[in-house]
């Protein structure tokens, strides 16, 4: 075993951090599954009717009641559909009488390659505009950063894809109007999805980069010459990254949410339109399957970013011997990696 | 923009008025829809479908030729009406349930505060939309969903606000009075708890409303013919191109909401807004002049020599003469170091005392530009930087990186503070080093900061530039930061309070490093501590300073000896001396420091000295040879032992 000692040494944080996702998820599930209690209608008047073309005989009502083993009581069919969900198996849609687990599989590469297009477009432009926020003065130009990120997070998502489909679409013909057809078919989806969380992560660059920027380490590192940008990109971001990760995750999490809205703008064939269907028709099961996927990776992608700030900041690790002395890759240097089992007690003053 | 106060003459709440203007103007188109409406905002009129705006319909009519004016402010009105019902519920939800949780304590606040956690975890959207898909759209479905969604933020805040007034004597008082539960949850916990959630509220409506027009946007929200604005944003997209009258006021009124909501969330959470690192971005000058002007009061301290006079003294590292400071608060200027005069040899050591606010920190880094963005530098402060001298005074940036870590290094007074914590030893020295232009491969330079780090007296280097800050002891980050300013060979170093908070014996270790690195560089040093005794066996000279002025400085000895100014005579008899006997009880100076050097027309010590004489509240004494280099402010003058009155020991001692 090469575990190395500052992973070692910050394993007990990540366990507990491991055990409330869990918790976490666990109640997602069982929130996600009480959904069918609170159903209006018979959910297996709803398939027989699918399966016939038209309203169902009481006994094929209740042929498919006990197919689908709904007469066993709420715990029972919790546990049951919990361990089919972990194998992928849904069950049947409602809608359409097909399984869902293939059609969850088929759909989630779409929603999953949107939300990392959008992702870069956020972080990028986030990042970029938190950064020179926090850099400038109270001037116009700062007012207007401000001011632009938060109207960016105040628009709806619907009437921003409107915007841009009469600007891009119709009077210029950049890119289709809706689809998924070629790269150019994805501008408007990122840029949709990507911009308001832009600017709700610029905010947040902006104010903790500004406090990081505050502290005595950078005076020290004015003191000795250091370079704007070196002060920028070494102390600034680095000790702001604790609150601009969880709100990186957090973003990358509303983003997964947010292709609910936008799939079903374009007609992309993702989770999000999947899930927007399955609510409008009332197809419980498809419903329960798409919100507990989305939902899993919203909650994962938020505390993803826990478990990473737990990860990069050195004074998380545990102090011990071991991770003291433990080889650590340079950030600023050239693949200088430091391999060395060498001991020499860094921590106790000479006196 | 709107935030940070006074800066265009609006007062703050007049401008947080403005910024909810919108919600305003929401809740009144809202309520007043029926009134304000020029017609039934559900009346077919096919003949006059997608007309453009006229005198008749101002928002022009839609594909049904439904005046949009009408359907927008009825749309105001639903998404208040909805709006309204998921605070209400919500709150009402969330607030008792956190109430009562907080209240309680013990393991039902854990379960409750538990779901509380897990319930703002969840994506809201994603909620509503899973309780619409199962109930079907409608108005009370839609009110429903949105209030699974909200909730959970009101039950957390008024849980943390009762169980901080759990505890309270308060409460203990009115049980003993005899008050039972839900009185005192009713009557004394509730309206507390609920007052953050209704500031909170005013900035969730934003939310809400982008909420229920996304929801009707999608078909699950508000359903047709009901005027909505999401719901009239999708019924309109097919004519969108054509129609551009459908297609902007429903979105801006989305907009307006939401963004108003949002600004305001954002002024009620921040604070006073910190200045930003201006001084990298833009040019000194404009600093400089805008706070020259209240600066530019004439120096009241007339030194030896006259700033006409003033040439680099060949043998004078640094050279600074009527130094002042000014900081801009609430808008008006104030001066924190004033008229300051020094001067350091090279191979000398200048000791700046003095106590804690008396500017003795200011007046030694703002020579180097290492203040606070807004602090305003006058005066003039010589360098000699080797190739002749150099104003520091008003040094554009990049200038200043030539001197800064070169030419002059410094120590600052708390090393956990001053490293940056998720950089190691190593990464710090190095970056110094390059800094200097020593070094330019990477193993050349961590070569240069080995014996850096050995220099300064550090065992195993190798090992210690691999650690982090927080994985050494104080003493040892003190080292450090001396290796990280010795990287450029300065000819100048600035040590600020260096032995704070380390314990006697490492302290006499670091003094002893400053004075060996004295003598092997020849270096010229300003030491700036609050304690004479730190300073006592390194100082070749001693500059006292008091609400930011000097007021007394001289060589070390005499000085010392033969304190001249009463503070100086105080501070000496606080320090604790071998030879007295044990008992002695030692004489502190009554009153308390943190006067600035401007706020008073008379001598700033005159209320704490106890030889003050009447004129001392009028006068303010100036710096006066007393002989040699000796100088000292006092109206007392010329001074000497005698001058001590018995009544002052009577008074400071038993």
């Amino acid at each position: 075993m090469s575990v190395p000692g500052w992973l070692r040494s910050a394993s007990g944080d990540v366990g507990r951090w491991a055990v409330d996702t869990a918790g976490v998820l666990l109640a997602l599930s069982a929130g996600t599954f009480a959904l069918v209690l609170l159903a209006r209608g018979d959910p297996a008047a709803v398939l027989a009717a699918t399966r016939a073309g038209r309203a169902a005989t009481p006994e094929q009502i209740e042929a498919v009641r006990v197919e689908l083993r709904l007469d066993a009581p709420a715990p029972v069919r919790y546990l049951r559909w919990l361990a089919d969900a972990s194998t992928g198996d849904f069950g049947l849609s409602l809608r359409t009488n097909t399984p869902i687990g293939p059609e969850i599989a088929d759909r989630i590469g779409v929603t999953l390659g949107l939300v990392a297009g959008s992702a870069v477009v956020a972080l990028v432009v986030g990042v970029g505009v938190g950064v020179t926020g926090a850099l400038l003065g109270r001037g116009l130009l700062r007012g207007a950063l401000r001011v632009g990120a938060l109207l960016a997070t105040s628009v709806p998502a619907f009437w921003l894809s409107y915007l841009l489909v009469l600007l891009l679409a119709l009077r210029l013909s950049l890119v289709p109007t809706s689809g998924m057809t070629g790269p150019a078919s994805w501008v408007m989806p990122m840029a949709v999805l990507g911009l308001p969380a832009a600017g709700a992560l610029s905010r947040v660059v902006a104010v903790t980069l500004r406090e990081a920027l505050d502290r005595p380490y950078v005076l020290a590192a004015q003191a000795r010459g250091s370079s704007p940008l070196s002060i920028v990109f070494r102390d600034g971001l680095p000790n702001a990254a604790g609150p601009i990760l969880s709100v990186a995750g957090f973003t990358i999490g509303t983003l997964l949410v947010g292709t609910v809205v936008v799939e079903q703008i374009f007609g992309w064939p993702g989770l999000g339109a999947y899930f927007v269907r399955a609510a409008a028709a009332r197809d419980v099961p498809a419903l329960q399957a798409s919100a507990l996927v989305l939902g899993s990776g919203f909650i994962l992608a938020n505390r993803l970013a826990d478990v990473m700030q737990i990860l990069i900041d050195p004074r998380s690790r545990r102090d011990s011997e071991v991770h003291a002395r433990a080889p650590r890759r340079r950030r600023d240097g050239g693949g200088h990696v430091a391999a060395t089992g060498h001991k020499a007690d860094a921590r106790t003053e000479t006196t | 923009m709107t935030a940070g106060h006074g800066r265009r003459g609006i007062p703050a709440g007049l401008r947080t008025a403005l910024v909810a203007l919108p919600l305003s103007l929401f809740a009144i188109a809202g309520l007043l829809a029926p009134v304000l409406a020029p017609a039934d905002p559900a009346a077919n009129d096919l003949a006059a479908s997608l007309l453009p705006p006229s005198a008749d319909h101002l928002l022009g009519t839609d594909q049904l030729g439904r005046d949009q004016l009408s359907r927008l402010l009825h749309g105001a009105q639903i998404s208040l009406a909805v709006t309204a019902a998921v605070l209400g519920i919500s709150m009402t939800v969330g607030v008792v349930t956190g109430t009562i949780a907080g209240y309680l304590g013990g393991w039902a606040d854990r379960v409750v505060s538990r779901i509380i956690d897990i319930a703002v975890a969840l994506p809201g959207m994603l909620v509503a939309l899973a309780v619409i898909g199962v109930r079907g759209p409608g108005v009370e479905n839609l009110v429903l969903a949105m209030s699974v969604w909200v909730w959970a933020p009101y039950a957390r805040i008024a849980r943390a606000r009762t169980a901080s007034l759990r505890g309270s004597p308060h409460l203990d008082a009115l049980r003993l009075l005899g008050a039972g539960p839900a009185r005192i949850v009713g009557r004394h916990l509730l309206p507390p708890a609920l007052a953050p959630c209704l500031v909170y509220a005013s900035t969730d409506v934003g939310a809400i409303v982008l909420g229920v027009a996304t929801l009707s946007f999608l078909g699950l929200g508000i359903p047709p013919p009901q005027a909505e604005w999401g719901q009239m944003l999708i019924e309109g997209r097919p004519y969108l191109a054509s129609a551009w009258w459908l297609a902007y006021p429903p979105g801006i009124a989305i907009t307006a909401v939401v963004f108003a909501s949002n600004l305001l969330g954002e002024r009620l959470a921040a604070g006073a807004e910190r200045p930003s690192i201006l001084r990298w971005v833009l040019p000194h000058r404009l600093l400089t002049r805008a706070a020259g002007r209240a600066a530019s009061r004439p120096p009241a301290t007339t030194g030896a020599i006259a700033p006409s006079t003033m040439s680099a003294d060949d043998r004078s590292v640094l050279q600074v003469r009527d130094l002042s400071v000014t900081y801009r608060h609430d808008g008006a200027q104030r001066r924190v170091v004033a008229d300051v005069s020094y001067q350091i040899k090279r191979g000398q050591i200048l000791a700046l005392v003095g106590e804690t606010g008396s500017g003795k920190t200011t007046a030694a880094l703002a020579p180097f530009g290492l203040l606070d963005p807004t602090a305003v530098v006058t005066g003039a402060a010589l360098l000699d930087a080797g190739d002749g001298a150099r104003q520091l005074v008003g040094l554009p940036p990049h200038e200043r990186r030539q001197i800064n870590g070169r030419r002059v290094g410094v120590v600052f007074q708390d090393s956990l503070a001053a490293l940056n914590p998720l950089r190691t030893i190593g990464a710090h020295v190095d970056e110094a080093v390059r800094n200097a232009g020593r070094g330019s491969r990477h193993g050349a330079t961590r070569q240069v900061t080995e014996e850096l780090l050995r220099l300064v007296g550090l065992p195993d280097p190798t090992g210690i530039a691999r650690g982090f800050p927080h994985q050494l002891s104080g003493g040892m980050r003190q080292r450090v930061q001396i290796a990280i300013a010795l990287a450029g060979e300065p000819d100048l170093l600035v040590a600020d309070e260096p032995t704070s908070a380390l314990d006697v014996t490492v302290q006499a270790q670091l003094l002893d490093l400053l004075a060996r690195l004295r003598d092997e560089l020849n270096m010229a040093m300003i030491i700036i501590s609050h304690d004479l005794a730190v300073v006592t066996r390194l100082a070749d000279t001693v500059a006292v300073m008091y609400a930011g002025r000097i007021v007394e400085t001289g060589p070390f000895a005499t000085v010392i000896g033969k304190p001249d100014h009463p503070y100086t005579r105080g501070l000496l008899d606080a320090v604790p001396r071998p030879g007295a006997p044990p008992g002695t009880r030692f004489r502190t100076m009554p009153g308390r420091s943190g006067a600035g050097p401007d706020d008073t027309s008379g001598c700033a010590f005159a209320s704490r000295c106890p030889v003050a004489l009447p004129a001392c509240v009028q006068r303010q004494p100036i710096l006066v040879a007393l002989g040699g280099a000796h100088r000292s402010a006092c109206l007392r003058q010329p001074g000497g032992p005698s001058l001590m009155p018995e009544a002052a020991v009577g008074r400071n001692g038993d």
